[in-house]
């Protein structure tokens, strides 16, 4: 019998707000404590943006945009990913995949979405209220097709990321002690959290290369960003998309592979 | 004393098991430098100016690097989570029932952390000071060095000391670590790890810069900077060595009061 996928997807759901309401205060301060962190996010541009008037090309207004993009991916990822990729290294170490991996449904699925952080979801509306803010203030003209296009960019983003993080978990496969996810998705949030002109000319403009055609990390806040407030190229957008997929089939692939390698635990 | 030195050479052996781990995470923590050094090359381009809040670019560089030694005196990973939990979960009683002192304890295994990390860390970090070097300022000259060597004993010290502080409130609150979480967004930027101080408007400079979170590792990164005088870091460090003695009688105080509390939970 094939599982029922969307009443499974619901169930997770509900197991997981159900789990944050139990500790409800725990959630509301969680939820100041993500957007005080937005708050200091703001003084530094305000900091900076009382020295300068641009920083490569990029307005006030325009990297206040690119600012609330990136919450607005961010958190899309932590919300939906970030918990579930985090846990495989667990799961692999203590042997407990062996639970998901003997259930009558697609293990990537259920390793995917088994868990959902609502708290993280609360800066969703924040990043969309900054975004909203900076078209305004900046007076930028925005037509449904732009719109639709943001939207479309920011979800290939989130899921380009899930493929990138996802690979990376399931390495504790052959390296059992895998703590550096967290570090790796806060450096690959660091780097995509500025304009990508900065890099540029950074070593020969390799990183720069790599990180926004290969694979293009600097591009999940950036291009959705250009699409709103700045200019775009058709190509760049193709080649975007192009890159998420092609992620995206090869974690499917590593995911397989890696499970051949994998010998459960203790007894 | 020799109670303490046998904890201190088992935390030492404890701390060497995961080398490959640590080098690996010790050259990460330095990829968001990376953004940095980029980013305020794009800000003093744009701003068109050699200095920015008294500090030329090289010196901005500087701060960044320098401010990642201060830190490493200064921060203290789990230290208040640790505390906290110990009280939350009884585990403390094991610690009061032995003759030594909690603090003191807690104390010697911080001194063995550290002192591995700097072991260790010297190799990742001599590579990434050397090619940076053009950015660094010279050597200090031996007051100036002396000088550095006490102020960051003293930001251990500090660090130390507000972190068990809040760690003690595990023995008032059952649930500290979001507290933990929020404390330490706010410290990211009151003690000037996001950005110098002295970029803030001066009334708001004024008031962030005579908290001891200033004390713990703005000032310090401006003496290994030398950017001030032999005279004002003295000054400086009479002041932290002031902060030091403050927070560390308040965790005293908070240790007697709270023993009186506790329950000793949990079997």
């Amino acid at each position: 019998m094939r599982p029922s996928y969307h009443r499974i997807l619901l169930r997770f759901w509900k197991n997981c707000l159900l789990r944050e309401m139990t500790f409800r205060g725990h959630f509301i301060l969680r939820i100041f404590g993500e957007v005080g962190w937005v708050v200091l996010m703001l003084i530094f541009i305000e900091v900076i943006f009382s020295k300068t008037s641009q920083v490569r090309g990029w307005s006030e207004h325009q990297y206040l945009f690119l600012m609330g993009t990136h919450m607005l991916v961010t958190s899309l990822f932590e919300t939906f990913f970030f918990e579930n990729c985090w846990r495989i290294s667990d799961l692999v170490r203590t042997g407990n995949l062996d639970f998901i991996l003997v259930k009558p449904a697609n293990t990537q699925f259920l390793l995917t979405f088994e868990r959902i952080d609502f708290a993280a979801l609360a800066n969703v509306p924040v990043g969309g209220a900054l975004c909203l803010y900076a078209v305004v203030q900046g007076g930028y003209t925005i037509t449904i097709a732009h719109l639709a296009l943001f939207i479309i960019l920011i979800f290939t983003g989130v899921l380009m990321l899930y493929a990138m993080l996802f690979m990376f978990a399931i390495t504790s496969v052959w390296l059992i002690r895998q703590t550096g996810l967290d570090a790796l998705w806060f450096y690959a949030m660091s780097l995509s959290r500025y304009p990508s002109e900065i890099y540029r000319n950074f070593a020969g403009g390799t990183l720069w290369f790599v990180c926004v055609f290969v694979v293009p990390v600097l591009m999940v806040a950036n291009l959705p960003a250009n699409v709103m407030v700045r200019t775009f190229t058709t190509p760049l957008i193709i080649n975007f998309i192009a890159a998420a997929i092609g992620l995206l089939i090869l974690s499917s692939v590593a995911f397989k592979i890696a499970l051949r390698s994998y010998r459960s635990a203790s007894s | 004393m020799g109670k303490y030195f046998v904890v201190f050479r088992v935390s030492l052996a404890e701390r060497l098991v995961y080398r490959a781990d640590f080098f690996l995470s010790t050259f990460l923590r330095f990829i968001p430098i990376v953004t940095t050094i980029l980013l305020w090359r794009a800000i003093y381009d744009g701003a068109n100016q050699t200095e920015i809040g008294g500090l030329q670019y090289n010196q901005m560089v500087s701060y960044y690097l320098l401010i990642m030694i201060v830190r490493a005196f200064g921060s203290m990973p789990k230290l208040a989570s640790g505390i906290s939990l110990a009280i939350r979960e009884g585990e403390l009683r094991k610690y009061i029932l032995q003759p030594i002192d909690y603090l003191t304890y807690m104390l010697t295994l911080r001194c063995a952390h550290k002192l591995v990390y700097f072991v260790m860390a010297a190799i990742p970090y001599t590579i990434i000071f050397w090619v940076c070097s053009d950015y660094l300022p010279g050597w200090p000259g031996p007051a100036m060095f002396c000088l550095s060597i006490m102020t960051l004993v003293l930001t251990f010290c500090i660090g130390f000391a507000i972190n068990s502080l809040i760690g003690l409130l595990g023995f008032w609150f059952l649930e500290v670590a979001t507290f933990i979480h929020a404390f330490m967004t706010l410290q990211y930027f009151l003690s000037g790890h996001m950005f110098p101080l002295s970029l803030l408007p001066k009334s708001v400079e004024k008031i962030v810069t005579s908290l001891p979170f200033a004390y713990e590792t703005y000032y310090p990164t401006l003496i290994l900077l030398q950017k001030v005088s032999v005279e004002e870091a003295i000054r400086i460090i009479a002041i932290q060595f002031v902060w030091a003695s403050i927070v560390a009688g308040l965790c005293l105080f908070a240790w007697k009061r709270g023993l009186h509390k506790y329950a000793a939970f949990g079997g």
